[in-house]
Formats: C-alpha cells, sequence, structure tokens
C-alpha cells in the first residue's frame, strides 16, 4: 500500500509536466493540420497562422513549472496531496491544450475566409487559456500547503 | 468520427448564390483536395453527390418506380444522418415539382404517381388541391407553384436552389471540420456550378434571340444585302 502510495505522489510530480505536454502535443497538431490546409488558400498572412497553431504549447511551459514548485523529497505524508494536486492540474492542462487547439483551428478556418475578424476569432482560444492560466496559478498557491 | 482539418481550411469559401459568378476552386482542383479524404468517405461523398445532384441521363432512362426505390436503396447507405436527410429533403422537392408537372400536362393521374419521401400519400390524396394540402407544411411550394404556371423554370430552379443552398450551409455550419462539413460544401459547390452553366446558357440564348431580332429588321437586312452585293 505504502508503495502505490508513493507511486501516486511521483505520478502528481510528474504528471502535470506529461499531461500538460499530451495536450499541447494534440492542440498544437489540431491546429497545425488547419494552419497547412489554410496556406493553400491563402496568398499572405501564413506566419500568423503558424504562430496561431503554436498557442496550446504554453500549457507543456505550466506544467514544467507546476512540476518544479511540486518537487520535494517524496514520503507518505506529502505524497497523496502532491497526487491530487499534480493530477487534477495536469488534467486540466491536458484538456484546456486540446480545447484551444480545436479553438485556434476554428479560428483559422474563420480569418481565412475573411481576414479582417483575425483578432476577434482568436478570442475563444484566449477564454480557454485563462482557464489554464487558473489551473496554473492554483495549483502553485496550493503547493504551498502540502508538507515538504 | 474522422475529422478533417487540413481539408476543409483547405477548401475555398464559396460566396452567397445569388453573387457567385464563378467558382473559386475548379472540379479538377477540388477532387486533388478532396483525395484527403479517406477511401469510405470518398465512396460517401460520390453516393451523396450522386442523389443530390442527379444527372438528367439517369432521369431519362428509368421509369418513376424503379428510380424512387432505387434512391431509397442508395439512400441507406449514406451514413450521417444530417446528410441523409439533406438529401432527403432535395429529393422531396424534386417529387412535389414531378407532382406539379404532370398534373399540369395532364399526363399522370394520382393513382399513377411515385414519388419520393413523406409528402407523396398526401399528393395523391390532394391531387386536384393547388398545393397538395401542404399549404401550411411547405408554404415554399406557394412561392415555386406560379412560377412553374407561368413557365419560368429558370427562375423556379434558382429559387429552389436558394431553399437547398442555406439548408445545406445550416447543416455546413453545424458541424466542424467533419465528413458533414466536406460534403455539405461539395453540394454547394456543385449547385453554384449549377447555377453559372445555367446563366451561361441563359445568356448564349439571349445573345441569339437578340442576334436573331436585329438580323431581321429590314434595315439591317437591305444594308447587309447592299454590303453583299457590292462585295459580289
Amino acid at each position: 500500500m505504502d508503495n502505490l502510495i508513493l507511486a501516486l505522489g511521483w505520478a502528481g510530480l510528474y504528471g502535470p509536466m506529461a499531461l500538460g505536454a499530451i495536450g499541447s502535443m494534440i492542440g498544437c497538431s489540431l491546429a497545425g493540420q488547419a494552419a497547412a490546409g489554410a496556406l493553400l488558400e491563402t496568398e499572405t498572412g501564413h506566419g500568423r497562422y503558424i504562430g496561431i497553431s503554436a498557442m496550446p504549447s504554453s500549457q507543456s511551459i505550466y506544467g514544467i513549472v507546476v512540476m518544479f514548485a511540486l518537487n520535494r523529497e517524496l514520503t507518505l505524508d506529502n505524497a497523496p496531496g502532491l497526487a491530487a494536486i499534480g493530477l487534477l492540474c495536469g488534467l486540466a492542462l491536458m484538456f484546456s491544450a486540446i480545447y484551444q487547439g480545436r479553438s485556434c483551428a476554428s479560428s483559422i478556418n474563420v480569418s481565412k475566409i475573411r481576414p479582417e475578424i483575425f483578432g476577434m476569432s482568436l478570442a475563444p482560444a484566449a477564454i480557454v487559456e485563462g482557464f489554464a492560466v487558473f489551473a496554473f496559478i492554483f495549483a502553485l498557491v496550493i503547493s504551498a500547503g502540502v508538507p515538504v | 468520427m474522422t475529422h478533417y482539418y487540413t481539408l476543409v481550411t483547405a477548401l475555398p469559401n464559396l460566396p452567397p448564390l445569388a453573387e457567385c459568378k464563378q467558382l473559386p476552386i475548379s472540379r479538377i482542383a477540388l477532387n486533388k483536395r478532396l483525395t484527403l479524404l479517406s477511401d469510405a468517405d470518398l465512396l460517401q461523398l460520390e453516393l451523396a453527390e450522386k442523389l443530390y445532384h442527379q444527372s438528367e441521363v439517369s432521369l431519362e432512362n428509368l421509369p418513376d418506380k424503379p428510380l424512387v426505390l432505387d434512391w431509397q436503396r442508395q439512400l441507406e447507405k449514406i451514413t450521417s444522418p444530417s446528410i441523409r436527410e439533406c438529401i432527403s429533403n432535395r429529393l422531396e422537392w424534386q417529387t412535389l415539382l414531378a407532382a406539379l408537372r404532370y398534373r399540369q400536362n395532364g399526363s399522370s393521374g394520382p393513382e399513377d404517381f411515385q414519388g419520393f419521401g413523406r409528402w407523396t400519400q398526401r399528393i395523391r390524396r390532394n391531387w386536384h388541391d393547388p398545393l397538395f394540402g401542404l399549404d401550411a407544411a411547405l408554404p415554399f411550394l406557394g412561392k415555386l407553384q406560379p412560377l412553374l404556371n407561368k413557365g419560368h423554370s429558370g427562375e423556379l430552379e434558382y429559387q429552389l436552389n436558394q431553399l437547398l443552398w442555406k439548408d445545406l450551409l445550416f447543416v455546413e455550419r453545424s458541424f466542424q471540420f467533419t465528413l458533414e462539413t466536406v460534403i455539405c460544401f461539395v453540394l454547394r459547390w456543385g449547385l453554384a456550378e449549377k447555377q453559372i452553366k445555367s446563366d451561361a446558357k441563359l445568356a448564349l440564348a439571349t445573345f441569339k434571340r437578340m442576334s436573331e431580332q436585329l438580323l431581321g429588321t429590314p434595315a439591317i437586312t437591305q444594308h447587309l444585302e447592299s454590303a453583299f452585293e457590292e462585295l459580289s
């Protein structure tokens, strides 16, 4: 049982990083595929499509920061807390990256038709990013309460 | 469900049907992009196109009953319920127009009438009613019937295409990056192509009529005759 608790603790420690990276991979891939299609249809503004498709990569960076914030000597006392914070934060980052990728793909699709709405079409992706930031910040805040 | 992120964003924007004077992508270029579809989805697209845009040859070669049975059989192979509904809607309108034409020609009675979809029984029952008793269910039919009676088949086709275009656009926007989006786009592309072709035919017919009228006027005929005499 102790080993299981410790293993969960390790999963919590590495979870934000791994799950955030999985989310970023999927999100960037979705937005990147949409950007690739838009390149065929447009004459200019290719750089901004590629730029948008990299938006979901921020969740990986948040995951790395949370991982460092949680990093401490693992004991039976702090392992459950680390598992709970790390895994839940990781899941939040993963889903936000995937859905941000989908928002970015839609944004690319509509701004290809009407380039003037490019900025406005990015609002949904920015809002999703906001929720990832919430998960990130409060993971940092709450990690202070986990015994060292 | 397969998602087609690259393909959907690689499809150009089709302007509203009324403003569509030129296709934004040729069929050859469109087909090249459609190679991104999986084999099974490509078959679905081909089937949907075949049912939605009936060729004149296929309509002329078969009597009504086997044709309707063939439509029903083919429609069952379409896996997406939304696309099936779009195609059914299209075929039902075709049935309604066929009924109006048969009744106008007097070539067929209600007992011989064969049609597709939910209105067929109602058409047979209310054969002598101007709108087959569908005034409330299909108010748009009331708009089409006078056009048919006046023989304005071009305007009738345009009005119907407008309605079908809106229907397809609604389904296309209800899905994102899926096969339904691609199929609706291709079907809209087909409507636009048909409209542009019919515009070209209409323009040619108008030109011929005008040139015949012009050449028929005595002043021009005289002028031409004198020019030919001078030449000879």
